[in-house]
């Protein structure tokens, strides 16, 4: 291949570097801007009692009030139609929205935002699902049982907006022939995407009634479908143009701001632009959803596992959302990847007062990788095993099959990239020395696809432009290039690609869950190959040759054998537009994907100051396989972006709240990894073209961060001897553990 | 609504402009919205992540901390200012070989806190490079490819 696993720079890359880009914020427009603000409640639980927004109106400056009556009365949600876009009746968390402003500048709308008066009785409040899932807590939705939802929601009933079992085998009898038992719980917290560009968006409502939105989003036709539904609009009169986008990981799918800004644009017949503080991102985007997790695993001495009950808890937020993709996930990772015959799963997903949980890189992964590799770790040592050992005579193999994961897996490499990281870390030939220890973990992912179509065309000088509406997050758009030039040819410079809108781009899936490129790149080279196939028959009718003779490359057509009888590709593309068949174009769609592991294993090492119980990261290596890298300068990107976001989840990170209000909303007090933190990342990949997929690429943004914190969490308990069973490993936690440890040991 | 504004006189990449402000509008806004010189971003507002990172009479700047009537009379650099006529800085060019830029919104700031510390020290090390950024969060890269991009553009140099 030539193009194909080349490290080429993504082909946007000079806009980013010179700051011409055009993200959310930076928007303009020939007319003038006016500047939306959002009223949001002040309380986690409460009946509103009345809204007057009398006063803002008349504040001079402002030009639009807008609140639920200004909004059909429509409840919307993917799963639960439990959310209403302004609420009029109840506010479910802090934040919730009430009202929106637009003014001529920001001072005068939050002058008109202060103005608006609400009274509130307040209600008692839930940020724990436990707590909210206790008999006779105050319901979060008392009409939950009117509400319409898909069928698959299960178990609906008071504040648990899902309960779902799964079973496999038959776990009692898998406890019996096992010789020991372990069981365990740990906490996972909620944590922020922290993308550094917050949420922002434009709008405008034009003289047809047809709202443009430029927004940074992972899902422009779920953006579109959203704000039409929310206005009762057909979706011809909802365009959405995605913006450059500064880091989503998850947390810009759903609307937030979007249909705010539509509303009052609508009402003002002006263009409306919102931009979200820091401290509103924090408190109302879509964050990492905060989880319980008991482990409960029988195993043979041999270290054989024979059973396992999981047991989840999630706390999705006041509204479904998305809560109910982080489940089927849970459902799919929960028992880890290990060929197990016995297991359980039970997921329950909690309403709670706070933001609506939404997928942050890998729902679930770092959750339940760390809970269920700090038990592996836990049985290992206790049975005197290499955790090694252990985790290699459990992995899944070819056609093994894991809880949910849709039948007999292929392309599974779990073993190798295990040992690809044990080697690479030298993790047999390791000196021990105080206060620092070597942890290892296994991170689980099924990738799967979605219904995406790209397309084609050969333009008349011979270059190609791809036509597709996926958002770029992680190389994606630059990859699809490669392949279309791999496919022609060509080189990536004579390859056009960049995301279109949702006008003009053929539907493409949402970028997450590290499938895009496997289902966007599944299209596109189906096109490319259809072009191909356009470009040979243009050319055997012209050469006179059978289109079974002739090779497309180097930019030509030509005869097998005789390269002189050939034809330039800018050649081709002018005859066509001659030749009966016509202009060069191909539009292609794929819809169905088996699940592929992707599978990741990191080892670290690290210090643990034991008089502060600051953790030191001092090495990190990353082994993953990622089928084949269609251009390694992403994948290695990928991965080390992912191991230093998930550092931060092991050690730093965690929404606090205090009366349903984030008490922690700056880069100050939620501490992310800066420059002084990050230890340098050694990515090893396992390649092996997977058997379905462009070019046999697999997924690779959400593995890389699943193993984190509990490759963290093994590595201080080898250093120090403390298990700390929820995240973060703070400083804090650490040293009161070993304190504990030397009183009683 | 009449609101009090004060007459400012800005150098910003070489461009001389005087305009009318008001007195709590941040330098960051006068960039962004009064100038359209949108390639400086604002990630926090509070001089927490870098992002709007600038450079002020030879000094490295968050610009959402500083009025812009302080600004009043100094010399501006901002990240469309150091390409000249299509020749990109070797910052820029280190940066997009290296992969050093992914979403690429921390990428302006990051850029002008490198060239701050090249313009000072034209050879560092990698530790001064990573403590030269520590100000700019990065939540795409890991820092990794950052420092290879500056420590590969001193070179250039
Ligand atoms: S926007 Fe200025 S430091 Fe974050
Ligand atoms: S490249 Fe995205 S924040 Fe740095």
């Amino acid at each position: 291949m030539k193009v194909v696993g080349q490290g080429l720079p993504r082909v946007e890359i000079l806009e980013k570097v010179t700051g011409e880009s055009v993200f959310g914020a930076d928007v303009r427009l020939a007319a003038p801007i006016l500047i939306g603000k959002i009223l949001g409640s002040p309380h986690a639980h409460a009946r509103i009692k009345s809204i007057d927004a009398r006063k803002a109106e008349r504040l001079p400056g402002v030009k639009a009030v807008v609140t639920a009556q200004d909004l059909p009365p429509v409840k919307y949600g993917r799963f639960v139609r439990d959310e209403e876009y302004f609420a009029h009746k109840k506010v479910r968390l802090v934040g919730d929205k009430i009202a929106a402003v637009a003014a001529i500048d920001e001072e005068t709308a939050e002058e008109a935002i202060k103005l608006i008066k609400v009274e509130y009785e307040v209600l008692p409040h839930f940020t724990d699902g436990v707590e909210a899932m206790r008999e006779g807590a105050a319901l979060i939705h008392e009409e939950y049982d009117q509400y319409q939802a898909l069928s698959m929601v299960e178990g609906r009933k008071g504040n648990i907006c899902y309960h779902k079992q799964t079973v496999q085998g038959d776990t009692n009898r898998g406890f019996q022939e096992a010789e020991r038992i372990f069981e365990h719980s740990f906490y996972a917290p909620m944590v922020h995407q922290t993308y550094i560009e917050p949420h922002a968006v434009l709008a405008r409502v034009d003289a047809s009634g047809k709202a443009t939105v430029w927004v940074p989003t992972q899902a422009q036709f779920f953006i579109r479908a959203s704000i039409a539904e929310i206005f009762q609009l057909p979706l011809i009169k909802v365009r959405v143009i995605p913006t450059e986008i500064g880091g989503g990981f998850g947390g810009k799918m759903l609307p937030t701001i979007e249909p705010a800004a539509v509303a009052l644009a609508r009402k003002s017949g002006m263009a409306v632009q919102i931009v979200m503080s820091r401290a509103e991102d924090f408190q109302v985007a879509n964050p990492r959803t905060p989880c319980h997790l008991r482990y409960k695993t029988g195993v043979k001495l041999d270290g054989t596992i024979m059973a396992r009950e999981v047991e989840l808890v999630f706390g999705t937020g006041a509204y479904c959302g998305n809560g109910l993709v982080i489940c089927q996930r849970a459902e799919m990772l929960a028992s880890g990847p290990y060929r197990i015959p016995n297991v359980k799963i039970d997921l329950f997903c909690a309403y709670t007062n706070h933001a609506n949980c939404g997928p942050y890189r890998a729902p679930s992964g770092p959750q339940i990788s760390f809970a269920s590799e700090s038990q592996i770790d836990i049985i290992a040592r206790e049975l005197n095993l290499d955790p090694v050992e252990m985790r290699l005579k459990n992995a899944i193999e070819e056609g093994d099959t894991t809880p949910a994961c849709g039948g007999p897996l292929k392309s599974v490499h779990a073993k190798e990239t295990l040992l690809k990281a044990a080697e690479a870390a030298g993790w047999k030939e390791r000196r021990r020395e105080k206060n620092r220890g070597r942890g290892i973990a296994l991170g689980y992912w099924l990738v799967g696809g979605m219904a995406s179509s790209a397309g084609v065309k050969l333009n008349e000088d011979g270059t190609a432009t791809v036509m597709t509406g996926v958002i770029d997050l992680s190389g994606t758009v630059t990859s699809l290039g490669q392949i279309v030039a791999e496919v022609l040819g060509v080189e990536l410079d004579d390859v056009h690609v960049r995301t279109a809108d949702s006008d003009f781009a053929p539907h493409s899936t949402i970028s997450a869950g590290s499938q895009a490129l496997r289902s966007m790149g599944s299209a596109t080279k189906w096109a490319a190959e259809e072009v191909k196939k356009q470009i040979m028959e243009v050319a055997a009718d012209k050469l006179e040759a059978e289109v079974s003779d002739l090779v497309v490359e180097g930019k030509r057509v030509y005869v097998k054998g005789s390269p002189e009888r050939g034809l330039s590709l800018g050649q081709v593309g002018q005859l066509s537009l001659t030749h009966k068949r016509g202009p060069i174009v191909s539009i292609q769609s794929v819809s169905i994907f088996p699940n592929q592991p992707a599978i990741s294993a990191h080892v670290t090492d690290v210090e643990v100051n034991p008089e502060t119980g600051a953790v030191k990261v001092l090495r990190y290596v990353a082994a993953q396989d990622v089928g084949t890298a269609i251009n390694p300068l992403s994948v290695m990107g990928q991965v080390q972006g992912a191991v230093i976001q998930g550092l931060g989840q092991a050690l730093t990170e965690e929404c606090i709240f205090q009366n349903g209000r984030m008490i922690n909303p700056t880069f100050l007090d939620y501490k992310i990894f800066s420059s002084l933190d990050a230890p340098r990342v050694e990515v090893h990949l396992v390649e092996h073209a997977a058997e379905d997929g462009p070019f046999g690429a697999k997924g690779i943004g959400e593995p890389s961060i699943i193993p984190v914190p509990a490759a963290v969490a093994n590595a201080v308990y080898d250093a120090v001897g403390v298990r700390i069973s929820d995240l973060p490993l703070t400083a804090e936690k650490i040293l009161m553990a070993i304190q504990e440890k030397n009183k009683s040991g | 609504m009449a609101r009090r504004t004060k007459r400012i006189r800005v150098t910003v990449n070489g461009e001389r402009y005087e305009k009318e402000v008001s007195p709590s509008k941040s330098l960051l806004d006068f960039l962004r919205m009064d100038l359209n010189l949108t390639g400086t971003k604002e990630g926090c507002g509070e001089g927490e992540c870098g992002a709007c990172s600038i450079i002020m009479n030879g000094k490295l700047v968050d610009s959402c901390l500083i009025l812009t009537v302080e600004a009043d009379g100094q010399k501006i650099q901002t990240i469309e200012g150091i390409s000249r006529h299509d020749r990109l800085h070797p910052l820029q060019k280190a940066f997009a070989e290296k992969g050093a830029a992914q979403c690429g919104y921390c990428t302006p700031g990051m850029i002008m806190a490198a060239k701050y510390l090249l313009d000072h020290n034209p050879s560092p090390t990698a530790e001064q490079v990573l403590k030269a950024i520590a100000g700019n969060l990065c939540r795409c890269t890991g820092y990794g490819s950052i420092v290879d991009a500056v420590l590969s553009a001193a070179k250039e140099r």
